[in-house]
């Protein structure tokens, strides 16, 4: 997830190592199992494809990938979540917090691309607000054990739940909440989501045949020119998109460029995109926001007051802790909480979310909750001062 | 002086239309006397080589700096070779192998007119159709920067394509294309449509030579190509 959690841009070059010994690894295996976590070992060279379909073709350009004599594509591992998912479920077991230590891969142009990372994926547990608050407790602990003092650490907290339930809340249309979602996490791209939603739709071009039904707003004659057309070209009728999903995304788009798109709702996601306070007073800030809107996320609010409650309970200080409410991730099998710890120098030293989709897409055939953290160990040791 | 070596594409169209252009300029290449060899002389000068390799060959050569200048289809350069933004001048322009990349999609995806659209759908496709988009192409580092980094799309896996490539919708290989295509009538007859912004490259015939230290018999045929180059373009363009 690293892939994927990661901050990527940041890392340097990290010649030597404090964490590289043998005696370091194994004090990090103690704190894995201080922290209540099972060892687990992945192999190093792993399936490409559960990354590439995960995280998308980008990320071809930053894994080592090559190939088995049967043509098989591999890689080395360039993270550590997905890997243990997929041993998760071949294991076939119950709830399990895996604890893991290894390095991972990135190709990058210039620097390193060996980097030691440790954490902890905790897999089907049920009680999915207390394992959140877990894991960012956990995450804590460990950088704190390596010798990086808490007050030099920043730690920042976003929940895609939260951010879900204000595009549902504001009725936005179908269209523009799946574009929303695609950017979230992404402030350049929530930003020029927003300026193309914020003017006039264009009316879509269409032929007579298929113009007329679509103005009309008679779907089922839509469908079935755009099924004739589909078949005129000789595509496939299943496995891909069909007439219907063609039908419906063309008479939202009819729709759209009818209607002037409503600034103020606009203005609202804005507002609430904007919003950044310490933990302890997300709660508040977004109580206030939803009746300056007038709208109902009060379920969403009250979960993210549940999990901060958690965490205190778990002993962080939810007054150190920043919620920033445009924080997320571009990957459509996060789903609720993310967050981060950075460094007062500015690296990631931390990266940890709620992943309830992941485990679903990798063939959990019923649903299986996971929550997970990774921490960046070369960072780390720069952060705690430098080589021991 | 030193002797500085031009690559210019081993056959077909692009090698006789390359010739044709630098005989304009004023090198007449001298077929080699073996047929089968691959290096030839330019009349009157002992200061230029002349070598015929294939046209993505070339991309490379230049790539590696093994060649000073090499004429080929500034697409090939554009996929052939990372960053070649920042390695290689393209130093004329030659107003002929015109051929556009672009991205095109069934033309009864009346929904799809832009990247963004695209993008909308990519990003519900697995939740639709529990895979994910699928495109069809030659063009592996093109379609990366033009969907990743220009236009913020993810979510898509690339299906390596070796030739007719605008068959794969049809044949269910994958959902959409990228390809190259001059006049657009192969698309047309396919029943792909060209996405408004979804043209990635204008690609034509170029002469392209390293950053620096370009020798100066290769930058005079470089201005008088590219001269002609912008006469013959003028009318078609």
């Amino acid at each position: 997830m690293g892939v994927l959690r990661d901050g990527d841009a940041h890392h340097g070059n990290y010649p030597m190592n404090a964490h590289r010994s043998f005696a370091a690894r194994a004090d990090i295996e103690t704190i894995l199992a201080g922290l209540g976590a099972a060892r687990i070992d992945v192999p190093v060279l792993q399936p490409a494809d559960p990354f590439l379909d995960m995280a998308g073709e980008e990320l071809r350009r930053r894994i080592f990938v090559t190939q088995s004599e049967t043509g098989e594509a591999l890689c080395l591992r360039p993270e550590f979540t997905i890997p243990v998912c997929m041993a998760h479920l071949s294991a076939q077991s119950g709830p399990a917090r895996h604890g893991y230590v290894g390095t991972v891969f990135r190709q990058r142009r210039a620097g390193a691309s060996e980097f030691l990372q440790a954490g902890i994926e905790d897999i089907g547990a049920a009680d999915t607000l207390d394992a959140d608050a877990r894991s960012v407790a956990d995450a804590a602990t460990m950088i704190g054990r390596l010798g990086v003092p808490e007050g030099a650490v920043e730690t920042v907290l976003g929940d895609q739940t939260v951010f879900d339930a204000v595009l549902a809340a504001l009725g936005l249309p179908a269209g523009w909440r799946l574009a929303l979602a695609h950017a979230f996490g992404s402030d350049a791209a929530l930003a020029a989501t927003l300026d193309r939603l914020s003017r006039p739709a264009p009316m879509p071009e269409m032929p007579a045949a298929i113009a007329d039904p679509a103005r009309a707003g008679d779907r089922a004659a839509l469908e079935a020119a755009i099924a004739g057309e589909m078949r005129a070209a000789s595509l496939p009728e299943a496995g891909g998109r069909a007439a219907t999903d063609i039908a419906g995304r063309l008479l939202a788009k009819v729709e759209a460029a009818q209607h002037l798109p409503d600034p103020a709702r606009l203005d609202a996601l804005r507002s609430f995109l904007a919003i950044s306070a310490p933990l302890a007073a997300a709660p508040d800030a977004l109580a206030q926001w939803q009746s300056d809107a007038g709208v109902d996320i009060s379920d969403a609010v009250a979960a993210l007051a549940a999990r901060t409650d958690a965490l205190a309970a778990r002993g962080r200080d939810p007054q150190a802790t920043t919620y920033r409410a445009s924080f997320g991730r571009r990957l459509d099998y996060y789903t609720g909480l993310v967050f981060e710890m950075r460094s007062t120098g500015g690296d990631v030293l931390a990266g940890g979310g709620r992943y309830d989709r992941l485990l679903p897409l990798l063939g959990a055939e019923a649903p299986t909750p996971g929550v997970g953290f990774s921490v960046w160990l070369d960072r780390v040791a720069r952060a705690a001062g430098g080589v021991s | 002086m030193s002797i500085a070596t031009l690559a210019v594409p081993s056959k077909g169209r692009l090698r006789e239309t390359a010739l044709e252009r630098l005989a304009q300029a004023g090198w007449n290449v001298v077929p080699p006397a073996d047929a089968r060899s691959y290096r030839a002389t330019v009349r009157g000068r002992d200061d230029v080589e002349v070598a015929f390799l294939s046209a993505s060959e070339i991309a490379r050569e230049l790539g590696a700096g093994r060649i000073d200048a090499g004429i080929t289809g500034e697409d090939l350069v554009r996929e052939g070779l990372a960053d070649s933004e920042d390695r290689l001048d393209c130093a004329a322009r030659l107003g002929f192998g015109h051929a556009d990349v672009v991205v095109a999609v069934p033309e009864a995806w009346f929904d799809v007119e832009t990247m963004a659209d695209l993008g909308e759908v990519a990003a519900g496709f697995r939740a639709r159709h529990g895979r994910r988009l699928r495109i069809a192409t030659k063009y592996w580092r093109l379609t990366q920067r033009h969907f990743s980094q220009e236009h913020g799309i993810q979510l898509y896996r690339i299906i390596e394509s070796l030739g007719a490539t605008e068959g794969a919708p049809a044949a269910g290989q994958a959902d959409i294309i990228v390809d190259i295509t001059s006049t657009g009538s192969t698309l047309r007859a396919n029943r792909l449509k060209i996405l408004s912004d979804g043209v990635i490259l204008r690609s034509e015939a170029c002469l392209f030579t390293a950053k620096q230290g370009v020798p100066p018999q290769i930058a005079a045929i470089a201005a008088r190509l590219s001269a002609n180059g912008q006469k013959k373009a003028a009318p078609s363009r």
